[in-house]
C-alpha cells in the first residue's frame, strides 16, 4: 500500500515539474516576441493554443492520478482479515470484508489484489510459511468463488517473518495472524 | 586451513593403555553425568628465551576455556593449586599426584613449549590423577600462528580419550540474523568465534542448510519477491537459483552424499515434500496429501524421513520411507509438535513441542518410545539442530525481547548463549555444519 502511495507521489511530482517546464518553454517565445517586432500575431496564437492543449492534457493526467489515489484510498479501507491460532478458515467477519472487496474489484476492473498470508511467532518458520500460504489461498478461493478472475489475485506467504506487532502477547499475536490485502492498479 | 596439514605431530605416549582405562565408558550424555574435575597449570617455558608473549598462560587459559565449552569438564581454580612449579615437571615421574587429588582434580593437563621467536613446539600431556598415570600426550611443531590449532588438536585428543569422540571444535553454525523486514544468513564457529555474513541480499533469507562437505549452504530467499530456493557456494560466494516455482520453495537438509536435498514446494496446490537432484535440478515428489507437509529430516542412513503434517488436525511429527511409503505418526502428546531433526547417531529424533503456552525441545525414539523433555527455557526453545557427533543441540530462544542462538549438551545441561550481533535484532533457525576437519 505504502509503495503505491509513494509511486503516486512521484508521479504527481513529475507532473508538476513537467508543467513548470512546459509553461517555462511557452514563456520564452513570448519574451522574444517583445524584442522581435517581426513576429506575427499568428505565431503568438499558435503558441497560446499549444500551451492551452498541454495544460489540458496535464490536467487530465492529474485528475486521473487523483482518481486513482481516491480509489486506492477506498481500497485501503478493506482491512486485514484475522485468523485464529493454527487456523486458516475464514471467519464471518473475514468473509464480509472479502465480499466487499469482491464487489469493489468487480466495479473497478483496472485493479488487482495481492494477498499476503501472515502468522504469529509461535511455531516454526516452515510450518508458519505453509500456514500463511493456506491463509492467503483461503482468501483467494473465496474471492474467485465470488467471480473475481484468479489471474487478478496474487498470493504470497511471509509466515511469521513480518509481524505487524513484534510483541509476544495475545494481543500482538492476534494482530499478526492475518491476510494483508494489497489492492493496486494494473495501469 | 590447508597450511595446518604441515603441522608436525608426534604421538609419544602409550595409546595401548587406553582400553584398560574404564572411564571411557561413562555415559556422558546421561543427565546424571558428573563433569570431569580437571586442573590445567600454566605451561612450562622449556627454552631460554623469555616468555614475552605469555604463552605459558595463553595455552593454559585457552585449554581451560575450550574444555569448559564442551560441558564435560569442571575446571579447578588455579588459585587452589598446591604443586610447586619449580620442583615439578611435565612427566608423570615429576608430578606429585597427591597435590592434585587434594585440590579435587581427577584429571591434570600439563605441557611445555619451546619458542624461538618464529617457530613453536608444544607438548601436552593428559594425566589420570587418581591412577597417577599418563593417559595421552602429543607434541606439535609449527609456526607461532598455528598455536590455536595446536591447542584445539590436543583438546580433540583429550575429548577422544575421555568421551570417545573428538569434539566439534571444527564445526560451524549457520543461522538467520533478522533486522526489521530483512534477514541475512550468518555462520559462526562452535566456540563462538569467527562470525561471518554469508548473504547480502537485503531481502528475507531463511532456512539455511549445509552441504555434507560444508562448502555450500542452501536457503530460501525472497530476493525476487517469492520464497525461492538458492544455493550459496562458500568458496567463491556464487549464488545459484535452484527452484523458483509459484508459491513456497523451502530449503531442507542435504543427503549424506550431497547429490540430493529435501525441499518443500507448493507448486501443485499445496505444500508437499520433494527431493531435488542438486546437479540436474530434477524433482521427485515424496508426499501426496492435501494437508500441510513440511520440515523433512532424513534418518542418518537415508532410508527414512521424519516430517511435519497437520493431516490429523494439528501439526504432528510423522515418519515415512525415503520414497513416501509407510507413513506413520510419531508424536501423540501435545497438540503442536514440529521441526523434527534426526540424531546423526540414529534412533533419536528431537522436535519442538508446545509446553505451558510456549515451545520446548523433546527427544523421542524413532519407534515412538521414551519421549523426554530436554529444555526448560523461560524464553522457549525452537528450531533444533544436532551437532554432527549427536552430543549437542543448537536452538533459538527468546531472551529479553530478542531471539538468540543457544547450545546445550544433548542431556539438556550446560546452556551456552552465543553473542548477539550488533544491530541485528533476532538470531534464529540455527543449522549445525558437518565436521570441517580443520584440526
Amino acid at each position: 500500500m505504502k509503495r503505491n502511495v509513494f509511486i503516486i507521489g512521484v508521479m504527481v511530482l513529475i507532473c508538476s515539474f513537467s508543467f513548470i517546464f512546459i509553461t517555462g518553454c511557452a514563456k520564452t517565445p513570448e519574451t522574444q516576441m517583445m524584442k522581435d517586432t517581426a513576429a506575427t500575431q499568428a505565431d503568438t496564437e499558435k503558441a497560446a493554443a499549444a500551451e492551452a492543449a498541454a495544460m489540458a492534457a496535464e490536467k487530465a493526467v492529474l485528475e486521473e492520478q487523483m482518481l486513482q489515489e481516491k480509489l486506492l484510498a477506498e481500497a485501503d479501507s478493506f482491512k486485514d482479515i484475522k485468523f485464529a491460532f493454527d487456523k486458516y478458515d475464514l471467519s464471518a467477519e473475514a468473509r464480509g470484508v472479502l465480499s466487499k472487496l469482491a464487489d469493489w474489484l468487480n466495479s473497478h476492473q483496472d485493479f488487482e489484489v495481492t494477498i499476503e498470508g501472515h502468522c504469529d511467532e509461535r511455531g516454526t518458520t516452515e510450518y508458519n510459511l505453509a500456514l500463511g500460504e493456506r491463509r492467503a489461498e483461503a482468501a483467494k478461493a473465496y474471492l474467485t468463488n465470488l467471480g473475481i478472475d484468479k489471474m487478478k489475485i496474487t498470493t504470497i506467504s511471509y509466515g511469521e517473518e513480518l509481524p505487524m506487532d513484534p510483541g509476544s502477547t495475545e494481543a500482538a499475536w492476534a494482530k499478526n495472524r492475518r491476510d494483508h490485502l494489497v489492492v493496486f492498479s494494473k495501469k | 586451513m590447508r597450511a595446518f596439514k604441515g603441522l608436525l605431530v608426534v604421538f609419544f605416549t602409550l595409546v595401548l593403555c587406553l582400553p584398560a582405562w574404564g572411564k571411557v565408558y561413562i555415559d556422558i550424555d546421561s543427565p546424571a553425568f558428573q563433569k570431569f574435575p580437571t586442573a590445567i597449570p600454566d605451561l612450562r617455558n622449556m627454552g631460554t628465551r623469555q616468555d614475552k608473549e605469555d604463552l605459558s598462560r595463553w595455552f593454559s587459559e585457552q585449554l581451560s576455556s575450550a574444555l569448559d565449552i564442551t560441558g564435560y569438564f569442571r575446571m579447578i581454580e588455579k588459585g587452589a593449586f598446591l604443586e610447586d612449579p619449580k620442583s615439578s615437571g611435565i612427566t608423570a615421574e615429576a608430578t606429585n599426584f597427591s597435590d592434585w587429588s587434594v585440590v579435587g582434580a581427577d584429571f591434570l593437563v600439563k605441557g611445555g613449549f619451546l619458542y624461538d621467536g618464529k617457530n613453536l613446539s608444544v607438548e601436552f600431556r593428559l594425566f589420570d590423577v587418581v591412577e597417577g598415570k599418563l593417559i595421552t600426550g602429543k607434541k606439535y611443531w609449527g609456526s607461532i600462528k598455528e598455536k590455536k590449532v595446536m591447542m584445539l588438536r590436543f583438546v580433540g585428543e583429550i575429548l577422544h580419550a575421555l568421551t570417545g569422540e573428538r569434539g566439534v571444535f571444527d564445526t560451524k553454525i549457520a543461522f538467520v540474523g533478522k533486522k526489521g523486514n530483512e534477514s541475512e544468513i550468518y555462520t559462526v564457529n562452535f566456540d563462538g568465534t569467527d562470525l561471518q555474513k554469508i548473504t547480502n541480499f537485503k531481502s528475507l533469507s531463511l532456512l539455511p542448510h549445509w552441504s555434507p562437505e560444508a562448502n555450500r549452504i542452501s536457503l530460501t530467499s525472497y530476493l525476487r519477491d517469492n520464497p525461492d530456493y538458492y544455493i550459496v557456494d562458500l568458496r567463491n560466494g556464487k549464488v545459484k537459483k535452484m527452484s523458483e516455482h509459484v508459491g513456497l520453495n523451502l530449503s531442507g537438509p542435504w543427503s549424506a552424499d550431497g547429490e540430493k536435498a529435501l525441499l518443500v514446494l507448493s507448486k501443485d496446490g499445496n505444500e508437499e515434500i520433494y527431493t531435488i537432484d542438486i546437479k540436474e535440478g530434477t524433482l521427485e515428489r515424496i508426499t501426496h496429501n492435501s494437508s500441510i507437509d513440511v520440515s523433512p529430516s532424513w534418518s542418518p542412513d537415508g532410508e527414512s524421513i521424519a516430517f511435519v503434517s497437520n493431516r490429523s488436525g494439528s501439526p504432528q511429527v510423522f515418519i515415512m520411507d525415503a520414497h513416501g511409503k509407510n507413513v506413520r505418526r510419531l508424536t501423540f502428546e501435545g497438540s503442536y509438535n514440529t521441526s523434527p531433526a534426526w540424531s546423526p547417531k540414529g534412533k533419536k529424533i528431537v522436535y519442538e513441542g508446545s509446553s505451558n503456552g510456549g515451545f520446548q525441545l523433546f527427544t523421542i525414539d524413532e519407534d515412538g518410545n521414551n519421549s523426554v523433555q530436554v529444555t526448560f527455557e523461560r524464553g522457549g526453545a525452537e528450531d533444533p539442530s544436532w551437532s554432527p557427533d549427536g552430543r549437542y543441540l543448537v536452538f533459538s530462544s527468546k531472551i529479553g525481547q530478542k531471539r538468540r542462538i543457544c547450545i546445550v549438551n544433548s542431556n539438556g545441561l550446560n546452556l551456552r548463549v552465543l553473542d548477539e550481533i550488533k544491530g541485528i535484532q533476532s538470531l534464529e533457525s540455527p543449522s549445525w555444519s558437518p565436521h570441517l576437519n580443520l584440526y
